[in-house]
């Protein structure tokens, strides 16, 4: 387990996490800002909450 | 209006919202009780009765009853009520979910009479103990089962942003309580165990528990409430849909490495300690991510804030929100820690959450709830304003009490006088404490007086519905 | 992979999260229990006694921890307030940890011996006669209550199985007899545990006098809690080890 501890050295662990989680978030953020088509898709996920009006109390409207 | 309420009903199952919304009212009532009580402990001893009703055995009925009794039915009410609702499918498995409504109760009934009669595992948060954490694990199971059984059969292709708050709270609660309950039994007979781990490890796995029972039970829950209730109340679409789903894996990811600033300055290896506060920085930007997506939710609608209360409730909920995630990451740094650990400051921090983004929160979706469970009308609306201004007249007094003798607190214990001893004995400041202690015991009281006032008006708005359907229900036979 | 799928497929996306949640844990909890200097190597350090055991039940059981916390920083103020600021090492039996998270009262990590017996039975019968400011609660019942030991084997037995030393037979004994020597070490033995305790309680132990809440009658939970508080923070001596022994482990 002595292997362990090269991750106990920020000097080491600071760069590696930050790269590895960077690049995480860059690819979230290009999948989901990189493509128009795929960002109106996305947000027309919005409107599900307020769908689910059209199909009960019809009458018990506030 | 009863023959549609019929057929929603049909439709969905609201029979388990109910019996959880009325629940979540009941256990409300009695943890604020409970915390206007050992508030009360704290400023007048005299109060304590010992054995069974001393500060030590009543403080987690207090913890356990708001967290677990209130919080939590709150979140099986709002989820099974949502899953159904942005699914569009009845909820999976009436009877596993009847289960999960009997046996939450009893667990918390079971907990809160276990720490009467002394039964404690000694960490906070998970005091219950060993017979009572089994049974948590099988309920907790259920509760899943129901939960993803719901989404898998659902009609609408994607699931809903406030349904992955909600899985994800799942998940992390049932690998935190495992993880931290981890318990040796005395025998099969006792109640009695020990922790399976000790010292630094055991204070390191509790508050890897404690503070995502925070993000995740607290946080990443009520959001979920938020993602639904505030655009169904505003009547307007979230703001953005991308934002949320940013905020999602980034808050996901990053709670559970922040519990290391809990054990700041301790013996606890300064290199966990250090990223744990790493984290709890850059996770003022989900959080925020999603006040902000929660806040501008309104916008182009913010008169709404003037005329409906319970929109109110959710907004300022949001704003707490966004202010305890900036007083969150502020006390994580080690140089404050090193003053406010220990402190009342603390105490305030979790209450400006707890009250003001998890109550609140709350207080919106069940008043937005109760009367479309009912298919009623909310019996009154002016009421529902004189809870808004009880609550936060009630959060403003509690906070500001422990921020001053938190500080206070902190301060005189580093005093030092002129000849470099300590200025104060810790009995001084003790003593210095009491005003604020009463302030805050004042500031509970007001808090729970608004929730009597909105457990009067859930009371009336039921009564109201239910006598509807008496009246129509012969008329239709 | 598509973000896509995962939107749409409940079962990936709890792939994900799982994957999501579990790496903040793993990276910050399994190096605790690898990594030697987590838990420095102190002389001293011991399992408690079977009084002193059910004393610290009793601790656990009043939520004494909910005011009280058991873990001295490294400040001068904190220093001079409660002594030399707390070690891994120290609490390396506790299960579980009780470091506590609030001082509405004092911190008690160095409390053993500062008070005598009687002062501490008299500050728990009623706290506000010894400190006036005090906001404790009193425990009076304590001193009534008779101290039910008929279990502390199988608490110990139970403690064994998480890891504490204490002896079953003869072959563990005599480790314990070289790592904590005699005295101690008869005190860990579990077959013995009953006799131990009775006898701690009427005698003392350690350099603390027995017979701890004057009632030499009976066996009473004041007794043990009182033993448990005279022990916490005695055991490692630091006169035996330089100022900045420790600092690299912090």
């Amino acid at each position: 387990m002595e292997w362990l501890n090269w991750f106990k050295s920020f000097e080491n662990t600071k760069p590696v996490a930050l790269v590895i989680f960077f690049t995480c978030f860059c690819l979230v953020l290009f999948y989901l800002y990189g493509s128009k088509k795929r960002g109106e898709r996305l947000e027309s996920y919005r409107d599900i909450p307020l769908m689910d009006d059209n199909q009960d109390v019809k009458g018990a409207k506030q | 209006m009863a023959a549609v309420g019929t057929a929603s009903t049909e439709q969905y199952n609201y029979d388990i919202v109910r019996k959880f919304s009325i629940m979540a009212l009941f256990w409300a009532v009695i943890g604020m009780l409970m915390g206007v009580l050992i508030a009360s402990q704290l400023a007048w001893p005299i109060l304590n009765l010992d054995p069974w009703f001393t500060f030590g055995r009543l403080r987690p009925i207090h913890t356990g009853g708001v967290i677990f009794g209130f919080g939590g039915c709150a979140l099986f009410a709002t989820s099974y009520y949502i899953v159904q609702r942005t699914c569009q499918a009845r909820l999976f498995g009436s009877g596993l979910a009847s289960y999960t409504f009997w046996a939450w109760q009893l667990i918390i009934v079971l907990a809160a009479s276990s720490y009467v009669l002394g039964y404690s595992q000694g960490k906070e948060y998970a005091e219950m103990e060993w017979p009572i954490d089994l049974l948590i694990d099988v309920t907790w199971v259920a509760y899943i089962v129901v939960f993803v059984g719901t989404v898998m059969k659902r009609k609408q292709p994607h699931i809903y942003v406030a349904n992955w708050f909600y899985i994800v709270f799942l998940l992390a609660v049932a690998l935190l309580h495992i993880g931290n309950s981890l318990a040796i039994p005395v025998g099969l007979t006792t109640m009695k165990s020990y922790p399976l781990f000790a010292g630094t490890q055991d204070a390191m796995l509790q508050w890897w528990y404690g503070h995502n029972a925070v993000g995740f039970f607290l946080t990443a829950a009520f959001l979920g409430m938020m993602y639904y209730f505030v655009p169904k109340q505003a009547g307007r679409p979230i703001y953005s849909y991308r934002l949320s789903i940013v905020h999602f894996w980034a808050l996901s990811f990053m709670y559970m490495w922040a519990g290391p600033h809990h054990l700041h300055w301790t013996a606890l290896p300064d290199w966990v300690s250090s990223m744990g506060a790493t984290f709890s920085i850059m996770l003022l930007l989900p959080s925020w991510g999603g006040m902000i997506n929660g806040i501008m939710t309104l916008s182009g609608a913010w008169d709404k804030l003037r005329s409906d209360p319970i929109m109110r409730f959710m907004i300022v909920a949001l704003s707490f929100y966004g202010m305890s995630t900036f007083e969150g990451p502020m006390m994580s740094l080690k140089d404050v820690n090193a003053l406010s650990h220990y402190t009342d400051w603390t105490v305030g921090h979790v209450h400006s959450g707890a009250l003001g983004w998890v109550a609140m929160i709350s207080f919106g979706a069940l008043y937005h709830m109760i009367p479309r469970l009912w298919d009623t009308k909310l019996y009154s609306t002016k009421l529902v304003t004189v809870h808004f201004w009880l609550a936060t007249i009630g959060i403003l007094l509690y906070i500001t009490a422990m921020w001053i003798s938190g500080i206070m607190q902190g301060l005189m214990w580093r005093a030092f006088d002129d000849f470099g001893n300590l200025q104060y004995s810790f009995a001084e400041t003790v003593a210095a404490m009491h005003p604020f202690y009463a302030m805050r015991a004042l500031g509970g009281l007001v808090f729970l007086g608004g929730m009597l006032v909105m457990v009067y008006n859930c009371w009336k708005t039921i009564a109201q519905g239910k006598a509807a359907e008496a009246a129509v229900a012969p008329a239709a036979a | 992979m598509k973000h896509d799928s995962i939107e749409r497929n409940v079962g990936l996306m709890i792939v994900m999260m799982m994957l999501a949640i579990s790496i903040g844990g793993l990276v910050e909890i399994i190096p605790l229990f690898f990594i030697n200097e987590t838990v420095e190597k102190v002389d001293g350090v011991r399992p408690y006694t079977p009084l002193e055991l059910r004393g610290r039940d009793i601790y656990v059981r009043e939520g004494c921890f909910l005011c009280h916390s058991q873990m001295i920083r490294p400040f001068r103020d904190e220093q001079l307030r409660y002594g030399h600021y707390s070690l891994a090492a120290e609490s390396q039996y506790d299960h579980p940890f009780q470091w506590g998270s609030k001082r509405t009262g004092p911190d008690l990590a160095r409390v053993g011996k500062k008070y005598s017996n009687e002062w501490q039975v008299a500050h728990l019968m009623d706290p506000q006669a010894m400190v006036p400011e005090s906001v404790m609660p009193k425990y009076p019942f304590l001193q009534q209550t008779k101290l039910d030991y008929s279990d502390v084997a199988d608490r110990m037995a139970a403690l064994r199985l998480t890891g504490v030393p204490y002896s079953a037979n003869q072959a563990e004994l005599d480790k314990n007899i070289k790592q904590f020597g005699a005295d101690t070490a008869k005190m860990l033995h579990m077959p013995d545990a009953s006799k131990n305790l009775v006898d701690q309680a009427q005698n003392g132990f350690g350099g603390i006098a027995g017979n701890y809440d004057g009632d030499a009658a009976n066996v009473t939970e004041m007794d043990a809690l009182v033993a448990y508080l005279q022990v916490l923070g005695t055991m490692v001596d630091f006169k035996k080890y330089d100022n900045d022994q420790f600092v690299k482990y912090r």
